[in-house]
């Protein structure tokens, strides 16, 4: 069996097929990066794992494609000045501008979903604010599903599913969008740590109190750090929803729901208060699940269908056996 | 360490949703009906018979009915996924058989009553679904004559041992082989063709095409876990078999989860030239996509809930569907043909709901009122529209489907009753443009490329039985 699948790669070439394999992995990991940082910047700033960023990763992806499907604006009574033409795709300049303009939204929603849902539980126990989070994950089921029920929810990417040829291998542009979206959201990351925004958001994560004493305004960081993180978990779900990812250029109601719960071995492993963890953290983890649905493809019998699936989790159990912290999260001291 | 706890019971309930990948699962239906309850009082014991109005087509000098019939209406019931993964096809099948009943009872109704119709969403959760059927089948004035739809394979099979015992009529929103069989449900009455003949057509189809290109077919098949996938994969496997063709690979039941690469790598790999789905959309636009992209060309179709036209021809894919995509089905388009009955669809709908968006799957809820009609009647006719009677007579009739379909009659053995016709259409991403239905423009994009025809296996092969 494995000689006749050998085979089959040699006739399309095993070189390709790696390659294909390896770029489809760092795409992937991209995204789980992107969405992996989301995460951890809300983490870094309230000390909460947001459950919630499923949902609002989803809604993201939906207020992309009714930028750029629909001449209206969500809540809005005004048209969208920049969306195509109904029925045309729009430009990559254009798209880029709608694709900043779901983000901006996604950061008030996330900002706004701070102020009315976590703001009023600043000093209460972590575990009822994270219990808070899959409330509202909870929530904003119903506005996802029914938004992608009723009609075809596309994203109306430039590029659809066009690849570039390198090497024998096909590489997709959408692979390399996701990278590329990757290599910004982490730059700016850096950068903005550097603001003053940034180092407030360290004080307060080292210790609330202190920071509040030092006259740091605690509902503004918090604020601030669910914005950055819902637009971030919007990145990744739009960025997600591109052929030949599975949802093919759509917001899938099957898929994007469950998106969020693939990032939690990212940030698990890589460390929940890290943001070079996030990073690596995703591309290790999607590597080795594109790899195993890869190469060990002729014993799914003896997996079961579906394993590559697991293999993240996996992962980080092995992981977390040798590092309890996760490979670049901070450990935790206390006296006894 | 508190947060250790917390994420290790959110680790595993990650690891379930992954592992399950879409909540569109059929999987555990079957069984779970004994968590249903059932009532002792038998229909006759409350049966009371009502004069018929004097308006009715020739009435029954009385007719006796028990639940869900008075002498001005007539409730039927119907258990719908609204708001789970099938609600945009369902809302509009739920419209078709709306419009539909609207019509009759402008036209006076049956037996001279007019057709009120109770929803109930489910969501396609199988607890949901039996809690909505024990509304819909209760003894009492709130229980509906008949269900005259039921979406799903798990929820058919939850209440089907509970219809039988109630003795009240389910139209199932689910194409599964199962239903045709009176041991698992004898108050199911199907309608169209089953996945399983649907298969056997379908690649008797394919194979053609291939052989008539001078190429020795050589077929995969994927298919997703639950009675949907193996139904379609059975029929796909007993076809491989009576046409002698090779199968290069059998994912059955293995499309499960998220990451679909180890399907669509073994796929590509297999050398086939025929690849039949039996997905959901989703995962049928995931690995078409995936395996085009690679340069894998064969001829595709599969099972009908396999291909979403909204989503398949209308997104980035819809170039490689039209190249490689014949969709199979078991009714007629949106202005399909020229028929009696796609004359009063489309003719109802543009006085109805001008607004509305025109789609294929209208056609089915219409048929579901065509059906539900024609046993109404044939119960009044015979003076009796108890759950019961309803029933009984649901086994005299054929109903005429007036070419949206093929006629369907429910007596005698398996063999006898499962329906053996289907289509087969092309798929023209150029022609597809969704319009309102007063433009009387647009098209779904799918055209009768055959049917309904009969493909020479299903023609001779005999069903003793559902084919899982």
């Amino acid at each position: 069996m494995i000689d006749v699948l050998l085979l089959a790669q040699e006739s399309t070439g095993f070189f390709p097929t790696f390659l294909q394999t390896l770029i489809k992995g760092l795409a992937l990991g991209s995204i789980y990066a992107v969405m992996g940082i989301g995460f951890v910047i809300v983490f870094k700033g309230t000390q909460v794992l947001n459950f919630a960023a499923g949902g609002i990763a989803m809604a993201g992806a939906l207020f992309m494609s009714i930028l750029v499907n629909d001449a209206g604006l969500p809540f809005l009574p005004f048209s969208n000045p920049l969306a195509p033409e109904i029925g045309t795709t729009p430009s990559i300049p254009r798209w880029l501008i709608n694709l900043v303009l779901a983000l901006i939204i996604a950061a008030i929603l996330g900002m706004v979903l701070e102020r009315i849902a976590i703001r009023p539980m600043i000093g209460q126990p972590l575990f009822s604010m994270a219990v808070i989070t899959l409330g509202i994950e909870t929530a904003l089921g119903p506005f996802n599903r029914d938004a992608t029920s009723l009609t075809a929810r596309s994203l109306q990417i430039p590029w659809g599913l066009e690849q570039w040829e390198f090497l024998g291998a096909g590489i997709p542009k959408s692979y390399v969008g996701a990278m590329v979206a990757a290599v910004l959201c982490f730059l700016s990351i850096n950068l903005f740590f550097r603001s003053r925004f940034g180092v407030a958001m360290r004080a307060v994560a080292f210790d609330q109190e202190a920071a509040q004493a030092q006259g740091i305004n605690v509902g503004r960081v918090f604020s601030i750090a669910w914005g950055l993180g819902a637009a971030l978990v919007a990145v990744g779900a739009i960025f997600y929803g591109m052929g030949p990812f599975p949802p093919q250029g759509t917001v899938s109601q099957e898929i994007h729901p469950v998106l969020a719960f693939r990032v939690l071995p990212v940030i698990i492993l890589g460390g929940l208060d890290s943001i070079p963890g996030a990073l690596y953290g995703g591309l290790l983890i999607a590597s080795a699940e594109v790899f195993a649905g890869q190469y060990l493809a002729q014993w799914t019998s003896v997996l079961g269908a579906g394993y590559s699936t697991i293999v993240p989790y996996i992962v980080m159990l092995i992981v977390l056996l040798v590092r309890p912290y996760g490979l670049f999260g901070s450990e935790e001291i206390r006296r006894v | 360490m508190k947060f250790k706890r917390l994420l290790a019971l959110f680790m595993a309930l990650g690891l379930v949703a992954s592992a399950c990948g879409s909540s569109e699962t059929d999987d555990g239906a079957a069984g779970e009906s004994e968590s249903s309850a059932t009532t002792e009082a038998t229909a006759e014991e409350e049966t009371t018979t009502t004069a018929a109005p004097a308006e009715a087509e020739e009435p029954a000098a009385e007719i006796a009915t028990d639940f869900g019939v008075t002498d001005d209406t007539i409730k039927v019931g119907l258990n719908a996924d609204l708001s789970g993964p099938f609600a945009s096809l369902v809302a509009e099948i739920v419209e078709g058989q709306t419009v539909y009943w609207e019509v009759v009872n402008a036209n006076g109704g049956i037996a001279g009553r007019q057709v009120e119709m109770v929803v109930l969403d489910s969501g396609y959760a199988t607890d949901k679904g039996i809690e909505n059927y024990l509304t819909l089948a209760a003894e009492s004035d709130e229980g509906v004559a008949m269900i005259s739809e039921n979406t799903g394979s798990p929820i058919t099979a939850a209440i089907a041992e509970d219809a039988k015992d109630d003795d009240i009529l389910v139209i199932p929103l689910s194409w599964a082989s199962l239903w045709a069989d009176p041991d698992i449900g004898p108050n199911i009455l199907e309608k169209g063709t089953n996945y399983c003949i649907e298969s056997m057509n379908g690649i008797s189809f394919l194979a053609d095409l291939v052989t008539e290109n001078g190429d020795t077919p050589k077929l995969a098949i994927l298919s997703r876990p639950g009675e949907y996938g193996a139904d379609g994969f059975a029929g796909a496997a007993l076809a491989a078999e009576l046409l002698d063709i090779e199968v290069v690979y059998a994912a059955e039941g293995e499309v499960a989860g998220d990451d679909r690469t180890a399907v669509v790598t073994q796929l590509v790999n297999s050398g086939a030239n025929i690849v039949w789905t039996t997905l959901t959309p989703g995962e049928t636009a995931d690995i078409f996509g995936n395996a085009v992209a690679q340069g894998f060309e064969a001829q595709w179709s599969g099972n009908q809930p396999s291909f979403n036209y909204l989503a398949h021809l209308g997104g980035d894919l819809a170039e490689s569907f039209d190249q490689y995509w014949w969709q199979s089905g078991y009714t007629v388009p949106w202005n399909g043909n020229d028929s009696e009955g796609m004359q009063d669809l489309v003719a109802a709908f543009t006085e109805l709901r001008p607004d509305n968006n025109l789609s294929d799957v209208y056609a089915i809820g219409w048929m579901e009122g065509l059906m539900v009609q024609t046993v109404l009647e044939q119960a009044a006719a015979n003076g009796d529209m108890t759950r019961a009677g309803i029933v009984a007579a649901s086994q005299e009739v054929t109903v005429d489907f007036k070419g949206l379909g093929p006629n369907q009659s429910w007596a005698g053995s398996y063999n006898d009753s499962v329906v053996r016709e289907s289509y087969m259409f092309d798929a023209d991403a150029t022609a597809f443009d969704i319009q309102p239905v007063s433009s009387g423009t647009g098209s779904t994009g799918l055209f009768i490329e055959k049917g309904p025809f009969v493909s020479e296996i299903v023609a001779d092969y005999v069903f003793d039985g559902p084919c899982i």
